[in-house]
């Protein structure tokens, strides 16, 4: 397993709209899917999961109905709504942003200053 | 937006169905924990019972997630204000006292603030209760000569409209006539008939109860007489006979025959009870000289007011262009039918004032009020202390105070609701009394959907006056000083604040109370001079009219001639039929009372005129004969007085002393503005009248406030009094059988004579001194709960500021002081600030007092009894706290520190 770092505050919500976005997903799923895509290298606190998820619908960003699991349980499912997709793409804009400003401060040597 | 509306939704499901959101939420997190499980069992091959520990560890508590989860949907706030509310409840018991007070003050600002909402709303924006009636328009003519004021409408104009104004449809006109219905019973009762055009019921669109509507057919010149008679003219005149329909009955010397029947409470077009066909024939008048009449319409199918108002300004430029000798100046516009009675924008921004203002009752109870509150909170200020300390936020805290304040005045809402529902039946019902047919079918005071949300919003403003503001108080920066010496039990220590208040209310008490009560009671007992010895058992009153038609152009004056002889010879048979009647001692007639503004000539010659507003009548010259009234100086009005345009006057003594000063008689006057235009006896303007004769005071326009008020009596020539007032004075008849008897011979004599409601003069100064009674009753329940509200406020502050010493005093008792020595501390302290607030207090209210003119006297006194009602009740309240301090042990009172 790779070494699994601490989530940034803020980002499970990006996450979650990531996750999402790939296809329907149920509560567990999304725990399984941030772990998946993030090469298992970002832990997610198991039950601080639901609150976020929680807001998110309470935000009007994904909504959820029941369903029928892979193994034939019965399971909430989430999907990203229409709102959710705008504001994904605004945070992974945002993100980005900060990414490589983050990266180019880094990357600064003495000379260039 | 978007976001909005599924936070709200979130919201709604949360709060209509939380046990279904917390097992849904406990499924979810279940199959999570069940899923790891199956997953660290197969993963790592645990046996499944560690499996399960293992991922129900890893979750962490469902039971703290689920909160979490509730609180990312904004639900907490919600559940805690709930059990703020049921706290509040409780609070409400435990303090009766305060709750009384503070809900009965609330309730009278926030009943009157709702009574006078739905009053201003019921003439401001009144509904019409027909379907679709926001649709129902009125056609009217204004004149742009005359500052746009109301023009009649006439037959031609109808006509005109009828044909271009396609946006209005069924448009259609009604006139009221005075008629005497007669039923084949006998009985004869005067009703204002609605003759109106048969679209009007179309209009109305409601069905008949019984038979049909008038229809266009029954218009035709020629065609049978016909009327629709409403729902109480159906069960009063004919007892309801399901066979009314063919059956006649008579307006005055004509038959019609009964159609249809209109169901309970239809009284469109204003307020009719029977209609009969609109029969105007616009070819036989000449334009400008037919009957004024009323235009109604509904607006088309998809019609707009602006569209119709468009298209009726087209229309009246034509017709200005084609009639320009009559209708040059004349503007027509159309208007909903609900406003059509009153529409005066300017009057709205007045009655929105005033009820702004009445509003502000509420917010000086409301102050009030939070005293009280503030006096508790204040002894609670350790439990908020402690509160806070624990990690409440002053939010929380404040909201939980705003909750307790919020079921308060939620509750003098719902009081003050009901009182302003009694309220506005009564005036509803005194409204019907008192001006019955000519006050339109919607004018009605109702509490609607919008006086209910008034009245909350008026309540949470008076929770925040109350509630907030106390608890912002009392947990500010002050608290941590206060958890500091919660120890040492002092409590907040803010005795010139305390002072402040106490001097305050005492001296707002004693300053507003007594000139408030003193001016109310002036209003509704006008001194005046000392009433006469009146009898005013047996005389009765009863207005009389005859039926008059409006024939067209030629005939008319010929028509008016011959009515006015007939009117002259039927009331003097009548007064002389009636005067031969058993019981009877004297039959006269006198008009309406009127108001204008007359120049008196000087005394003397050279001296100066005077202008005076009066008010005057004319009469039958046996009018003081037949009420009694003594001559003090002069002489009744003699035959001669009548001839031509009489001058001669008869003044009654309130007149003589307060605007001649006593010398009546030979005194000149002349009529400067009369009210309604023409002047008494028909003179000339600027004609000269002369006071004959000086009569005791005694009423005429009957009976308010006639003691003491000047009036000016004309002579009126035979038939000139249309409507007149017939008066009858009686010995020993019982009132029920001589109206009955009046009526009868009046039928007998003339059926188109109309005679109104016969009422006795006595009985009406009863019904005037109920009247007075309850308004009084009101006036003293709204004084008698701020004078409540104002000792109780003492009483909580002096309580307060007594108890904070008992410390104080236990400690001086320990070290061997007097108890008596000890409460004349106490008490002297309180007197002082008692004593200044009733000084101020009395200061203030004496200036109010000086102000006014009369009743200074009651008004002193009544003050002096409010600041000696204010001072026992502040003694009272300190009485019980100083006795508790002198009880406590010495060696507990040193203990507290």
């Amino acid at each position: 397993m790779a070494e699994s770092a601490e989530l940034l505050p803020g980002t499970l919500d990006l996450l979650i709209l990531k996750s999402v976005s790939l296809g329907r997903l149920h509560g567990y799923g999304v725990l399984l899917r941030i772990e998946q895509i993030t090469g298992g290298a970002l832990q997610v606190q198991q039950g601080a999961l639901y609150p976020a998820l929680y807001r998110l619908e309470h935000q009007g960003l994904i909504e959820s109905e029941w369903g029928v699991s892979d193994n034939n349980r019965r399971a909430k499912f989430y999907r990203l709504t229409a709102a959710g997709r705008k504001r994904l793409g605004e945070e992974v804009a945002g993100w980005n942003r900060l990414a490589d400003a983050i990266a180019l401060a880094l990357r600064t040597t003495p000379r260039e200053i | 937006m978007n976001g909005l509306l599924a936070r709200a939704r979130s919201l709604w499901r949360g709060l209509l169905r939380p046990g279904r959101l917390a097992a849904d939420m406990e499924e979810e997190m279940r199959f999570h924990v069940e899923m790891e499980a199956e997953r660290l069992a197969r993963e790592r091959g645990l046996p499944p019972a560690e499996a399960r520990r293992q991922a129900a560890v890893a979750f962490g508590g469902i039971e703290n997630h689920k909160e979490q989860g509730r609180d990312a949907r904004g639900l907490t706030w919600i559940h805690g204000l709930s059990l703020d509310l049921r706290l509040g409840l409780r609070m409400l018991v435990k303090y009766p006292g305060l709750a009384g007070v503070g809900v009965l003050g609330m309730a009278v600002a926030i009943g009157f603030g709702a009574g006078l909402f739905s009053f201003v709303a019921a003439v401001v924006d009144p509904a019409l209760p027909l379907d679709e009636g926001h649709r129902i328009v009125a056609v009217q003519n204004l004149d742009a000569a005359r500052n746009d004021q109301a023009r009649e409408t006439q037959l031609h104009d109808l006509a005109a409209w009828r044909e271009g104004l396609r946006a209005v449809e069924e448009l259609g006109a009604y006139r009221t006539v005075d008629r005497n219905l007669l039923t084949p019973d006998g009985r004869a009762e005067p009703l204002r008939i609605a003759e109106m055009s048969a679209s009007g019921f179309r209009v109305a669109r409601v069905p008949p109860l019984l038979g049909r509507w008038l229809v266009d057919e029954d218009e035709r010149p020629g065609a049978p007489p016909v009327v629709v008679v409403g729902y109480d003219v159906w069960q009063r005149r004919f007892a309801g006979d399901p066979g009314v329909v063919g059956r006649t009955l008579r307006l005055g010397n004509d038959v019609h025959t009964v159609v249809g029947v209109m169901p309970e409470g239809f009284a469109f077009p204003v307020n009719n009870r029977l209609w009969a066909p609109l029969r105007l024939d616009p070819l036989v008048f000449e334009r400008g000289e037919a009957p004024p009449i009323d235009v109604f319409g509904r607006l088309a199918p998809g019609a707009t007011l602006e569209q119709a108002q468009a298209q009726l300004e087209i229309l009246g430029r034509r017709t200005a262009a084609a009639h320009p000798d009559t209708h040059r100046h004349v503007r027509p516009r159309v208007l909903p039918y609900a406003r059509s009675f009153i529409d005066a924008p300017e009057l709205a921004w007045a009655l929105y004032l005033v009820q702004l203002l009445g509003s502000l009752l509420l917010g000086v109870i409301a102050v009030n009020v939070a005293i009280l509150v503030y006096a508790r909170t204040a002894a609670r200020a350790g439990e908020i202390a402690v509160r806070l300390a624990l990690g409440a936020g002053r939010a929380r805290v404040v909201a939980q105070l705003f909750a307790e304040a919020l079921v308060l005045s939620l509750a003098a809402a719902a009081v003050g609701l009901v009182g302003a529902g009694v309220w506005a039946r009564q005036a509803n019902a005194y409204m019907d009394r008192m001006a019955g047919e000519q006050v339109p079918f919607w004018w009605k005071i109702a509490l609607s959907g919008n006086t209910v949300a008034y009245v909350v919003g008026l309540a949470v403003l008076g929770a925040v006056i109350v509630g907030v503001i106390p608890a912002l108080k009392a947990t500010g920066p002050r608290v941590q000083s206060t958890l500091r010496a919660l120890g040492g039990g002092t409590g907040m220590r803010m005795g010139r604040t305390w002072t402040f208040l106490v001097v305050a209310q005492v001296a707002a008490a004693v300053a507003i109370l007594p000139p408030t009560t003193a001016l109310a009671w002036q209003e509704l007992f006008p001194a005046g001079a000392a009433a006469p010895d009146f009898d005013a058992e047996g005389i009765f009153t009863a207005g009389l009219g005859m039926d008059r038609e409006t024939p067209p152009g030629a005939e008319a004056e010929r028509y008016e001639r011959e009515f006015a002889a007939r009117l002259a010879a039927r009331q003097a048979e009548l007064a002389a039929r009636v005067e031969a009647e058993p019981g009877v001692a004297a039959a006269t007639y006198v008009g309406g009372v009127t108001g204008g503004v007359i120049e008196v000539e000087g005394p003397r010659p050279g001296a100066e005129s005077t202008r005076h507003g009066v008010r005057y009548l004319e009469v039958d010259p046996g009018v003081f004969d037949a009420f009694g009234a003594a001559f003090l100086a002069g002489r009744v009005f003699r035959p001669e007085d009548l001839a031509g345009a009489p001058t001669a006057v008869v003044v009654n003594r309130s007149f003589a002393e307060q605007v001649l000063g006593g010398a009546a008689l030979g005194r000149r006057f002349r009529y400067v503005r009369a009210e309604d235009g023409a002047l008494p006896g028909g003179t000339e303007a600027g004609a000269w009248y002369e006071v004959v004769g000086v009569v005791e005071d005694f009423p005429v326009e009957l009976p308010y406030r006639w003691e003491g008020v000047g009036t000016l009596y004309h002579p009126a020539a035979p038939g000139r009094l249309d409507p007149a007032t017939l008066v009858v004075r009686t010995r020993g008849v019982a009132p029920e059988g001589f109206a009955a008897r009046l009526r009868e011979v009046t039928t007998a004599l003339d059926p188109t004579l109309r005679l109104g409601e016969v009422r006795s003069v006595s009985h009406q100064q009863r019904e005037e001194a109920r009247t007075r009674r309850l308004l009084t009753l009101g006036i003293l329940v709204a004084v008698l709960s701020v004078v409540l509200l104002s000792a109780a406020g003492i009483h909580a502050l002096m309580s307060f500021t007594v108890a904070q010493r008992r410390r104080e005093i236990g400690i001086r008792m320990a070290l061997g002081a007097h108890p008596r020595r000890l409460l004349a501390s106490v008490f002297a302290r309180a007197l002082r600030q008692l004593g200044a607030g009733a000084a101020l207090g009395g200061l203030l209210g004496s200036a109010a007092i000086a102000g006014g003119e009369d009743g200074a006297g009651q008004a002193a006194g009544l003050l002096l009894a409010v600041a000696a009602l204010m001072l026992t009740v502040g003694m009272l309240a300190a009485l019980g706290p100083a006795r508790r301090g002198l009880r406590i042990q010495p060696m507990e009172a040193l203990r507290e520190d």
